[in-house]
């Protein structure tokens, strides 16, 4: 009898004082997620802070099954689908994030994870089809600029 | 010309480049009383370590119970022990098991025995415990929000295996109330502040040997706290759980002496150590001013340090060891209770039996090797630590009056105002970081190119463990009377809605099979579930 997720386990940041990504004219929106038994929250915290400060939106989502990430990212209409995992099992959370999106038909999403990631997993999750990795120690800044890269080239 | 540069603690207190009689502390003897005397600022014990060392109470589990006795047997072969030379276990679960989530449920997939232990039902306590002295054996277990239900399992085996609860000894974590620290959905602070207290009112009653709490400044300071947070929200975090017990009907004298803490040792070994005298200092004058304690037990706060996991890093992972002997050897001279060394792979993942010894051996060798453990507060005297002590103690309590102000700890924790406090706190000290201002050496100084295979061991687990957990619970559910689960499971629910005494009930529904996640999800029903703070 597992339970359903409820309501009030998100937190939205807004760029509330942030300048607008030059030539997007809007806030580019982004979904963090982060299993809801992943008691790490340091750098989704920190890099939710960040993406905030350089103009997006972002909203926090703390997920029981990975559907609920997708979902998010359908009810957001997330032009960026990120996920934190301190915890392991990031494979098979990925794995499921891609098949999830494949099915939504969010294929075109930006889709970048972060978290304890060891080197030797950073070819296989981009073999999955996530777009971005980033390991212990990467400073928020170049999450930043590979985003704002990413919507650069392909607008 | 040059201006002398700023010198500031970690917590960002103002520090002199030397200290004297004149910059010492300026509070009188009374402010520290001998080690073993009220305020206990130098100690618990004037014996130091001579009466027994601090107990080596490593963290460990993974799997199955049965990967994780292999665990347990390996450390104690390696010299693992307790007060008295007796066995000391801190069993840590794995996240389905700290949340409420059997290792059926699709949430947990993934996820079964992964830095942890699986303990789903009754038959996995049952042989996690098999043959030990229980009499004697000092049992952890780290759960997160099922520490009820962790604790009714194990009076539950330890009384098939012919032990009362009163024979226990061992500790709760009892992080109920911690949503304000630790982002998990969670209970209401409100309920888990009563939860918190049902516990302690079942062992107060049944299990006077049982350490029934463990305020966790070291999950505050994971969560991006400095120094002084930790303590003023630990101590915060104590008085509302007290509180708690009191309405409860609990007498101060009755339980507080069953109450511990556990604290960081975090990279300013000087703020470090004034910080664990601060907390020794505030804990006796809380218990003894506002809560009218007499028992000089309940005054003393017991501590077991953390090494901390937040100061480990990923780049050169055999620097690890380098700042672990130093939060060892500063925990030691600070005069704590009992320690957990970091594995230097802890910033990855649980260690390999290689890196857990490594562990092990840290703590071993400033016990044996170094001579600090003779004496008491060795550090004691210092201008320099005197007056550090002094300062964090006034920053902390400023804290805890500013809270006071905002009407009390559960109040700020339900607005947000506390976790906004960590928040803050870990942005500013992240921005330092990535500026290179606070040097992590091998991260942003001195950073070396790692060639793949110089990275350490990994710990690798038999694939067939969450395929076997979920055997295992398929058959507990199938042989087991279903009526007697869901009438101890309402039992569970109509007890707690009316504030009944909650322990006997979750008792009943573990004798009567029902899993960690049903009894659970009954819990769940009752006390605000899916709480965050923004």
């Amino acid at each position: 009898m597992p339970r359903e997720s409820l309501a009030g386990e998100v937190t939205r940041g807004h760029p509330l004082h942030a300048p607008e990504p030059s030539g997007s004219g809007e806030h580019l929106r982004v979904v963090l997620g982060k299993k809801r038994f992943d008691a790490h929250d340091v750098g989704a915290r920190y890099v939710m802070r960040k993406l905030v400060d350089a103009g997006m939106e972002v909203v926090f989502i703390r997920f029981a099954l990975i559907q609920e990430l997708v979902d998010a990212a359908i009810q957001e209409d997330a032009q960026v689908i990120s996920l934190s995992v301190l915890t392991g099992g990031h494979l098979v959370l990925a794995a499921d994030l891609m098949d999830g999106l494949r099915a939504a038909g969010l294929d075109d999403r930006l889709v970048i994870i972060g978290g304890v990631i060891a080197d030797e997993d950073h070819a296989k999750l981009l073999a999955l089809g996530v777009d971005g990795v980033f390991g212990p120690g990467s400073k928020p800044e170049t999450i930043v600029t590979f985003i704002n890269e990413w919507f650069g080239t392909k607008s | 010309m040059t201006t002398e540069p700023e010198l500031r603690s970690d917590a960002g207190l103002p520090l002199l480049p030397f200290y004297g009689p004149e910059t010492g502390s300026r509070r009188g003897p009374e402010a520290l009383g001998d080690p073993g005397e009220f305020p206990f600022t130098r100690g618990l014990h004037a014996t130091a370590y001579n009466r027994t060392p601090w107990m080596m109470q490593q963290v460990l589990g993974a799997g199955l119970a049965e990967q994780t006795r292999e665990i347990m047997d390996q450390l104690v072969s390696e010299g693992m022990e307790g007060y008295f030379g007796h066995k000391v276990f801190n069993v840590v679960l794995d996240n389905p098991s700290k949340g409420g989530i059997d290792p059926d449920w699709p949430e947990a997939k993934g996820h079964v025995g992964v830095g942890g232990m699986s303990l789903s039902h009754l038959d996995d306590m049952r042989r996690l415990v098999k043959g030990f002295p229980l009499e004697s054996t000092n049992f952890s277990i780290i759960t997160g929000d099922t520490c009820l239900v962790a604790l009714a399992m194990y009076v539950v085996a330890a009384e098939e295996a012919g032990y009362t609860p009163d024979q226990l000894r061992g500790n709760s974590m009892n992080w109920l109330l911690k949503s304000f620290c630790v982002d998990n959905p969670d209970f209401s602070p409100r309920g888990a502040q009563k939860m918190a207290a049902q516990l302690i009112r079942y062992c107060t009653q049944e299990m006077p040997a049982w350490n029934t709490t463990n305020f966790s400044g070291y999950l505050i300071r994971e969560a991006g706290a400095n120094a002084v947070q930790e303590l003023a929200f630990t101590m915060a975090w104590g008085a509302a759980v007290i509180e708690e017990c009191i309405a409860q009907g609990l007498e101060i004298d009755a339980f507080a002496p069953r109450l511990g803490f556990q604290i960081a040792f975090h990279n300013d070994f000087f703020e470090e150590v004034a910080k664990l005298r601060a907390l020794r200092r505030m804990w006796a004058t809380l218990l003894h001013d506002r809560f009218g304690a007499t028992n000089k037990k309940s005054m003393q706060a017991r501590v077991h340090v953390h090494t901390a996991g937040d100061t480990l890093l990923f780049q050169q992972p055999q620097n690890n060891i380098v700042r672990v002997s130093l939060q060892t050897l500063g925990a030691v001279l600070a005069g704590v209770q009992s320690i957990h060394t970091c594995a230097y792979t802890e910033s990855v993942e649980i260690p390999t039996p290689e890196q857990a010894r490594l562990a092990l051996r840290t703590q071993q060798i400033v016990l044996h090797e170094t001579n600090v453990a003779q004496i008491a507060d060795p550090l004691g005297g210092s201008w320099y630590l005197e007056s550090l002590t002094d300062e964090v103690e006034d920053a902390a309590q400023a804290l805890i009056d500013e809270i006071e102000r905002k009407g009390g700890f559960v109040g700020a924790i339900e607005s947000g105002w506390v976790k906004g406090q960590l928040v803050d706190e870990l942005v500013k000290k992240h921005d330092l970081i990535d500026s290179g201002e606070l040097v992590r050496v091998g991260l942003n100084k001195y950073v070396t190119e790692e060639a793949p295979e110089s990275r350490p061991a990994r710990f690798t687990m038999p694939p067939e463990i969450e395929q076997e957990a979920i055997r295992r619970i398929t058959e507990w559910r199938e042989d087991r009377d279903q009526k007697a689960v869901a009438s101890t499971l309402d039992a569970v629910r109509a007890t707690a809605l009316e504030d009944g005494y909650l322990m006997p009930t979750v008792l009943d529904a573990v004798r009567a099979k029902a899993t960690q996640g049903e009894i659970m999800n009954a819990l769940k029903d009752v006390y605000g579930w899916g709480f965050v703070t923004n």
